[in-house]
C-alpha cells in the first residue's frame, strides 16, 4: 500500500453495530497510518460517533436495503468520494449487513469475510486477517484476504469505550445518483414498540422445546424478569412454533449473544444453539434429560423439570428481593 | 417455469471431530446436504407443483465427486435433473463457488427462479446467494420465510432480526430461504432407488471459466477446535435443593444481583 495508508470505510444500518464498525475501522487506521470514515446513508445519525463521516445521498431515500446501500457505497468508491476509494469496508454483521458485504465484494472485485472478529492488518498493510466461527462454532478459523477487502463484523464482539456518542467531526456529503431496483417493498411489518435488545442484555433466560405450551412461556419470562433479564428462545420456539418473534431467536441463524448470565430452560443444546451463546460469561441450564448436550456447554446445570425448578427459583428470588 | 436450486455438499458439523492437535479431521469426515438447503429443495418442489405442466426443477452443486450423494438426495426428493461442477472445497471460497454456479446456470439454460438457502450449515459464510444475484445481474431477495409466485412476479416475505417486509420482484430472480419456510420431505426408499438412475451432468471448472477468474480471495490459514471451557457442574436432586444451589453458584459468580 502507499505511504498514505489504507482508506477504511465503516457502515451499519444498526446504530450499535455502526459504532462497533467505526471503532474497529479507527483501530485499524491508527495501527497502519490510514484513515477511517463512517458511511451514513440519507443523513448522519447523532448516535454514531466518528471523526469523519461520508453521507451518501440519492434522489430518493436509500434506507437500509442492502441492494441500494451496496449500490451507493459502490458509486461512492468508484468516484473516490471523500478523497480515496476504500481498500477495506467494514460492515456490521447483521443479516442485511452480510448481504451488503457480499454484494459489495462482487461490485468492488474484493475478497469478503463474514462474521469476523479480531480484525488486524498485516505489517505490510496489504492483508486483512480475522477469526470466525465455523462448523456451528465447534471450530475457529483464522482467515486472511488481500486488500481490497470487505468484512462483515460479528456483532457484539467489540468492547466500545464509554463515549457520549456526540463526537462532532467532519461531515462530507456525496450524491450517488439514481439507484435502480426491481425489488418493490409492498409492506413493512412495523417493529413492536417494546423491542427486546438481546445483544446488549446482561442476563438472558431462554426457553426451548421443554416448554410445553405457549402460555407457559410466561413462567420463563417471569424468571427472566426476577433475574433482571430478558427472554430469549431457541429456534423451534420462534421459527417452527411461532410462539415468539424472530428477535428472540438465539443461535447460528438467529442472534449471537454475550450476556453475563445465559440461562437455558428446556433447551437441549444443539450445536446451532450453542453457536449463539458460547461467548456468554456464565452459562446455566435447566433440563429434565441429564444427558442433554446443553450440560456439556454449561457452567452450572440443574437436572430437573422446569415446571418444578422455576417456581422454587422464584420463591428464593422473591424472599431475597423482599429482604432488600 | 424453470427452477434452479443450488445446494452444498457439506461437512456434517455434528459429526466432525478434532485430532490430537485440535485440527478438524476432514479426511473421511461425514458429509450431508447442507441442512438449510433441504428447505430450498422443498420450496422449489412446492413451487413446481403449483406451476404449469412441463415445469422443471434442476439442482446445481459445486463440490467434489462425493457431492453426488447430496445430489441424489435432492433428486430423490423430486428434482428432475442435476448439474455437478466438480471442484474440491480447498480450491474455492464463497466467491469462486458463486462464480462457478453463475457460469453453470448460464450454460444450462434460462431459469425463472434460482433458489438457495440463506447459508450453509458447515461454514455459514452467507455470501453465495447475494453474490449469485450480483454476478447474474438479477434481483436478489434474501431470508425468505414465504414465497408466492404470482404471474411473472414473485412475492417474498423477507425476515430480518428485528423486522420483516413483503417485497415483490419480477422473474428471473435469486431468492434465499430460511429454514422456517417449510418442512422438508423425506424421500421414500423407492424414490431413493430411482434417483440413482437419473443422470447427473458433470462439468469441470475449466469448461466454465479461465483459471484467472477462479482465484480464491479468502484463505483459511488455520482451523482449531474451540474448547468448551465450561465448569460443567451439574446439580441433580430435589428442585428445592437444586434451585438453591444454582442461585448460590450464580451469586458467587456475581452475574445476578439478587
Amino acid at each position: 500500500m502507499s505511504a498514505g495508508g489504507v482508506a477504511i470505510w465503516a457502515y451499519s444500518e444498526l446504530e450499535t453495530a455502526a459504532n462497533e464498525t467505526a471503532f474497529v475501522a479507527n483501530e485499524l487506521a491508527n495501527a497502519t497510518g490510514g484513515t477511517a470514515t463512517v458511511i451514513e446513508v440519507d443523513k448522519p445519525r447523532t448516535g454514531v460517533a466518528a471523526a469523519r463521516k461520508l453521507v451518501l445521498r440519492a434522489p430518493g431515500p436509500i434506507g437500509d436495503s442492502p441492494q441500494l446501500v451496496a449500490g451507493a457505497i459502490h458509486a461512492a468508491a468508484q468516484a473516490r468520494a471523500g478523497g480515496a476509494a476504500p481498500s477495506l469496508v467494514v460492515v456490521g454483521g447483521t443479516r442485511k449487513g452480510k448481504e451488503t458485504a457480499a454484494r459489495l465484494a462482487v461490485k468492488l472485485n474484493s475478497g469478503c469475510m463474514s462474521d469476523v472478529f479480531g480484525l488486524t492488518l498485516s505489517e505490510t498493510g496489504d492483508e486483512l486477517r480475522g477469526s470466525r466461527n465455523i462448523y456451528a462454532g465447534k471450530f475457529l478459523a483464522s482467515v486472511a484476504c488481500r486488500l481490497p477487502a470487505i468484512a462483515s463484523l460479528k456483532t457484539g464482539m467489540t468492547a466500545l469505550p464509554e463515549t457520549s456518542g456526540s463526537q462532532a467531526g467532519a461531515v462530507e456529503v456525496f450524491d450517488v445518483g439514481e439507484l435502480a431496483s426491481k425489488v418493490k417493498v409492498l409492506s413493512k411489518n412495523p417493529k413492536p414498540a417494546s423491542r427486546v435488545d438481546l445483544r446488549g442484555a446482561k442476563v438472558i433466560v431462554s426457553a426451548g422445546r421443554g416448554v410445553k405450551k405457549k402460555e407457559d412461556l410466561s413462567l420463563v419470562e417471569g424468571l427472566a424478569g426476577a433475574l433482571g433479564g430478558v427472554l430469549g428462545c431457541s429456534r423451534p420456539i420462534s421459527s417452527d412454533l411461532g410462539w415468539l418473534p424472530e428477535e428472540h431467536h438465539i443461535g447460528l441463524t438467529g442472534l449471537a449473544v454475550h450476556p453475563d448470565l445465559y440461562l437455558a430452560v428446556g433447551i437441549s443444546g444443539q450445536l446451532q444453539h450453542i453457536a449463539g451463546i458460547k461467548d456468554s460469561k456464565v452459562i446455566a441450564s435447566i433440563n429434565t434429560d441429564k444427558d442433554a448436550p446443553i450440560f456439556q456447554a454449561s457452567d452450572y446445570g440443574v437436572v430437573g423439570d422446569l415446571y418444578k425448578v422455576i417456581p422454587e427459583l422464584r420463591k428464593l428470588l422473591g424472599s431475597a428481593g423482599s429482604a432488600r | 417455469m424453470k427452477i434452479a436450486v443450488c445446494v452444498k455438499h457439506a461437512v456434517d458439523e455434528t459429526e466432525l471431530r478434532a485430532d490430537g492437535s485440535g485440527k478438524p479431521v476432514l479426511k473421511g469426515a461425514a458429509t450431508k446436504m447442507s441442512t438449510f438447503d433441504k428447505n430450498a429443495v422443498e420450496e422449489g418442489l412446492r413451487i413446481r407443483s403449483r406451476s404449469a405442466p412441463g415445469s422443471e426443477m434442476v439442482v446445481f452443486t459445486v463440490g467434489p465427486s462425493d457431492a453426488k450423494k447430496t445430489i441424489r438426495e435432492a433428486v430423490a426428493m423430486g428434482a428432475d435433473r442435476a448439474v455437478l461442477v466438480v471442484s474440491e472445497a480447498a480450491e474455492r471460497d464463497a466467491f469462486v463457488t458463486a462464480y462457478l454456479l453463475a457460469k453453470a446456470l448460464g450454460a444450462s439454460g434460462t431459469f425463472d427462479l434460482i433458489l438457495c438457502a440463506e447459508g450453509s450449515s458447515d461454514t455459514y459464510d452467507v455470501q453465495v446467494p447475494a453474490m449469485l444475484g450480483e454476478l447474474l445481474s438479477l434481483p436478489y431477495v434474501g431470508y425468505a420465510s414465504r414465497i408466492d409466485v404470482e404471474g411473472t412476479n414473485v412475492k417474498v416475505l423477507e425476515t430480518y432480526e428485528e423486522s420483516a417486509q413483503t417485497v415483490e420482484a419480477p422473474m428471473p430472480l435469486v431468492v434465499s430461504v430460511q429454514s422456517e419456510i417449510n418442512e422438508p420431505r423425506y424421500p421414500t426408499l423407492v424414490q431413493i432407488m430411482q434417483a440413482s438412475k437419473k443422470p447427473i451432468q458433470e462439468l469441470t471448472p475449466s469448461q466454465l471459466a479461465d483459471a484467472a477468474e477462479l482465484k480464491k480471495r479468502l484463505e483459511i490459514r488455520d482451523t482449531s477446535v474451540q474448547s468448551m471451557n465450561r465448569k460443567k457442574v451439574v446439580y441433580d436432586g430435589a428442585p428445592v435443593e437444586t434451585a438453591q444451589k444454582l442461585l448460590n453458584a450464580l451469586r458467587a459468580e456475581g452475574v445476578i444481583s439478587r
